[in-house]
């Protein structure tokens, strides 16, 4: 049991453990203590100074925002004194601030914009809050104005006289997001914010900076002084792009003067919770097609007449319970080919773990002190993991291993030791891992045989990971206490994935690291808990839900029949966590469901979300109906999303193969990943999002394909041939392309290191 | 003071009461009354009254719509859109808060960033078949840019005819001719407001 700190504040006695500090407990405890530059998710900033407390016996007055309690004092939080500093530093605050309140976009988030004096709801704007909280009439303060230039940082805007300086943009994107781009130039009342090392702002576009910031000074350069807050109406939803499950508000108004309601912007509880830059621009991708009903009379004969029905994993739980019932009802396959890979992964790793879920989340990530993380290029493949990475590095001091055949130079700045294998090398890895993590462990008689019998020096030797590099992790190791093992989508459509599972079940089992298995996609976790999934067979007679297929229903283009996109459905995902979180309509849709087609092929339901409560019971989902599961963070920042799945014991009757030879990719080899803020055919329409499908490799593979800066260049894999522009790419090395799979042209389920042949087409 | 006057609630002294003739009640007291209200000469009256004052050629009377009687700088007409007489430019800054008061929901507003980085109102359109004139739009605007005119005739084939910003936004030929008038209604500046006003810490 920790030992709490016991002192009072404004009389209420309080209890503190170790690490809080005293505005944290106040706020547990609803005392209030006005702060302007407080944010819960990163280290005190303390450059406002509003949080002044008194302390009994203590002259002067203290920061509450970074002084830990000591047992026993007394805390005053409203004085005189206290009340005329703080109307003071907002006075200063207020000093040449421009007055835009009619047209700054944060101004008065409120119904009553009118009554803002007398209003006590919250509004956007920090500063108007406080100064009207603190009424601010009249000004005794005075500084020579200066002109500052507004700036144009692509998706970002920056007007630097209304910026005042709170350093929250800056903590978080060095903290939480982990870009660092941004920084202070310090200069007393000139300071600013500035891109660091560069001239313009080079980062991921997270856009976390513009949630964040107080004031107008840093927002959407594309929302700018399109609408105001208060005619905005919010939608609470689940970002629709990758496995992260992120919650995010859609805000929808009308277009012009009488046009249809269409998403204006999303914001997100930036307090505790973080957004990348698809969530947070990427939201135009839903469907404004309209209802066809000779498409639907189609689509339905299509359902009926077919062998298969091949989905992605973009997809609802409720829709894929329906697609489902089809395959009971008539007797269909289902292809889902990134589902797939994902269940058979899970279901090896449930056979030795003896449960279904795998037991970590973004939380035990935020909180651990260390982490391994193999197989993903896990900043563009799941940001949700890299900010939890960055945050443990930051907060925990965390020892990050990354272990993949490329280096990342998103995650530079977080990883303290990066373990480069060579492709196609995973099991032996893995192998490696265990082995050294259960050295001690107190494995069964025939597991201890598979270590035994393990051929160290052959896997050290093939997968190029030396004895120093394991050594080196487990001595930074050593005093850990909260460790994590992050798989990523490499291991997991490996050829050798399930006994990759297996060695992965058996860290996780005995050893104290807690084990997370990231989905490939959206909601890969909750449809290969759901559907019962064939292998994928190149037939015809095919209908494809937003996939491949004879038949198309697709909420993207070149759709057969046109169905809603994710922004425009309720129903729910299962998220990285295990949490089943729901999603709501931003944006309405005219044309069929697949509920609807299924209830013309008679499987019939009202709505999809009826299906809520009807969800493969045996694979942990409650008997929770949607219009029950709730969607926001507490004030406090707990979770009140959705719901964490149940624990589901399996039976645990695999054993663990020993490894086979590990192979060899020799050549030019292209790994499948994609750019920054690119996910897949969803980003790939919305209008903010850059979309760079080009090839980028080192100079080093430049050289070693022929091909120079700027050709147009044929890949060939497989039996597949793409044409794509190669681009040099400095932050990269080694011999291994990037190639981005966003615009559909590649299956991004399938193992995404490719031998690959490459031509060059033209040079320009 | 004495309230004498007020506590005295008595209203008879001043009051009288209307010598009204009994109502008929019988079918035969009616037509009597109908009969009698018939042939008296009242009509008469009435048009002697017209030829004696249309020969004494002394007409008070306002050739509408040629002639119209000035309206008060308080009446709540047709709204007009104000531009600064500086730079000409629209006062309007797109904040929105007309559209948000607006109680007849009559307003709508859309606006967009311009090329100078500033608020820019794209679009301005007032439903003045909805609008019930209260004012509210005119008091609320921080700008002093939408204001009631004096244009009361609302007669069109069309209602969309009357919606549109540029019909009610001074032209900018006008303001330069000095023509655009100063709003004196309600929430107008007062007069002299200038000598005034205090100086702030930043006048130097």
């Amino acid at each position: 049991m920790e030992k709490l700190i016991h002192f009072t504040i404004d009389g209420i006695s309080v209890e503190a453990k170790k690490g809080e500090t005293i505005l944290t407990v106040a706020r547990k405890n609803d005392i209030y203590i006005p702060t302007m530059c407080y944010i819960s998710k990163t280290t005190p900033c303390a450059s406002c100074r509003m949080c002044v407390v008194e302390v009994k016996g203590v002259e002067g007055f203290v920061l509450s925002c970074n002084t830990p309690p000591v047992e026993g004092i007394e805390i005053t939080t409203n004085t005189k004194e206290l009340e005329n500093e703080r109307t003071n530093i907002m006075k200063l605050y207020d000093v040449n601030h421009p007055l835009e309140c009619g047209v700054c976009d944060k101004s008065g988030e409120c119904d009553h914009p009118l009554e803002c004096g007398v209003c006590d709801k919250s509004g956007e704007c920090d500063l108007q809050n406080k100064t009207l909280e603190f009424g601010v009439s009249q000004q005794n303060f005075s500084a020579r104005d200066q002109a500052r230039k507004i700036e144009h940082w692509g998706l970002i805007n920056y007007d630097p006289s209304l910026c005042i300086l709170c350093e929250k943009c800056v903590h978080v994107c060095n903290e939480v997001i982990g870009d660092d781009a941004i920084e202070v130039k310090f200069g007393g009342y000139s300071s600013t914010i500035i891109p660091k090392n560069s001239d313009t702002l080079d980062c991921t576009f997270c856009g976390e900076c513009i949630a964040v910031c107080p004031v107008g000074a840093l927002v959407s350069s594309d929302f700018k002084y399109s609408a105001n807050a208060w005619e905005l109406s919010r939608v609470p939803a689940t970002c629709a792009h990758c496995s992260g499950g992120c919650s995010l508000e859609y805000e929808t108004r009308h277009v012009g003067i009488n046009g249809n309601a269409s998403i204006y912007r999303v914001k997100n509880n930036f307090e505790f919770s973080s957004l990348c830059g698809a969530g947070r621009f990427g939201f135009d991708f839903d469907n404004h097609a309209l209802r066809d009903e000779h498409a639907f009379l189609l689509a339905i004969k299509a359902i009926q007449s077919a062998k298969a029905i091949r989905f992605s994993s973009m997809i609802t739980n409720e829709e894929t319970h329906i697609l489902q019932l089809l395959k009971e009802k008539l007797g269909i396959k289902l292809f889902n080919e990134d589902a797939r890979v994902y269940q058979e992964f899970m279901k090896a790793y449930s056979s030795i773990s003896g449960k279904k879920h795998h037991s970590g989340s973004l939380d035990a990530i935020k909180l651990s002190d260390a982490a391994i993380i193999i197989g993903s290029r896990i900043a563009t493949d799941n940001p949700a993991v890299r900010y939890a990475l960055t945050t443990a590095a930051k907060h925990n001091g965390a020892k990050v291993v990354y272990a993949h055949p490329i280096e990342d130079a998103l995650i530079q700045n977080t990883v303290t030791q990066f373990m480069k294998y060579e492709v196609g090398t995973e099991e032996g890895v893995m192998a490696l891992l265990a082995n050294a993590i259960l050295k001690d462990a107190d494995l069964s008689q025939e597991e201890r045989a598979f270590f035994d019998a393990l051929d160290l020096g052959y896997l050290e030797a093939e997968s190029n990971i030396g004895h120093e590099e394991i050594s080196l992790m487990m001595h930074s190791f050593a005093r850990a206490k909260n460790r994590v093992l992050i798989i990523g989508n490499d291991l997991i459509a490996h050829e050798r994935a399930l006994n990759i599972a297996k060695l992965s079940a058996l860290i996780e089992k005995y050893s104290d690291f807690s084990l997370v298995i990231v989905p490939n996609e959206v909601n890969t976790l909750g449809v290969s808990l759901i559907a019962d999934l064939d292998k994928d067979e190149d037939i015809i007679d095919v209908v494809g839900y937003n996939a491949k297929g004879n038949f198309i229903i697709s909420s993207l283009k070149f759709a057969n029949l046109a169905v809603a996109s994710l922004n425009q459905q309720e129903g729910t995902f299962v998220s990285i966590d295990n949490r089943v979180l729901p999603t709501n309509v931003a944006v309405a849709f005219n044309g069929y469901t697949l509920n609807e087609l299924a209830s013309a092929c008679g499987i019939v339901s009202q709505n999809s979300i009826d299906y809520t409560t009807k969800l493969n019971k045996n694979s942990g989902f409650k008997n929770i109906g949607f219009d029950f599961l709730e969607n926001f963070l507490s004030p406090h920042g707990d979770d009140n999303r959705g719901y964490l799945l149940d624990e589901v014991t399996c039976k645990m009757n695999g054993a663990i193969e020993s490894v086979e030879d590990l192979p060899e990719f020799n050549g030019t080899v292209i790994y499948h990943s994609n750019p920054v803020l690119q996910f897949n055919a969803y980003t790939n329409i919305a209008k903010q999002l850059e979309k760079d499908n080009a090839l980028r490799g080192s100079a080093q593979f430049a050289a070693a394909a022929k091909i120079s800066d700027g050709d147009r260049i044929e890949i060939q894999f497989g039996s597949k041939m793409i044409a794509r522009e190669f681009k040099l790419d400095s932050t990269l090395k080694g011999t291994i392309a990037l190639n981005p799979v966003f615009d559909d042209v590649v299956d991004a389920s399938r193992y995404k290191f490719e031998k690959s042949k490459i031509m060059r087409v033209s040079h320009e | 003071m004495h309230n004498e006057q007020f506590n005295n609630r008595n209203v008879s002294e001043s009051y009288f009461l209307v010598d009204i003739e009994d109502y008929p009640t019988d079918g035969w007291g009616r037509f009597k009354r109908v009969v009698k209200r018939t042939f008296r000469g009242e009509l008469f009256v009435g048009l002697w009254v017209v030829l004696r004052e249309m020969i004494k050629f002394d007409i008070h009377t306002i050739q509408y719509p040629q002639e119209k009687m000035p309206i008060g700088p308080r009446y709540r007409a047709v709204h007009e859109m104000k531009r600064l007489w500086e730079s000409g430019t629209e006062r309007c800054i797109g904040c929105g808060l007309c559209e948000k008061i607006c109680i007849s929901d009559c307003i709508r507003i859309d606006t967009k960033i311009d090329e100078n980085s500033r608020k820019e109102v794209s679009e301005y359109s007032i439903n003045l078949g909805r609008c019930i004139f209260c004012g509210y739009c005119a008091e609320v605007c921080p700008e002093l840019a939408i204001t009631h005119g004096g244009r009361y005739e609302n007669a069109s084939e069309q209602r969309e005819h009357f919606v549109m910003f540029e019909d009610m936004l001074t032209p900018i030929d006008a303001l330069k001719a000095g023509k655009q008038l100063e709003f004196e209604g309600f929430g107008a500046i007062t007069p002299h407001e200038d000598e005034r006003v205090k100086k702030t810490p930043l006048s130097y």
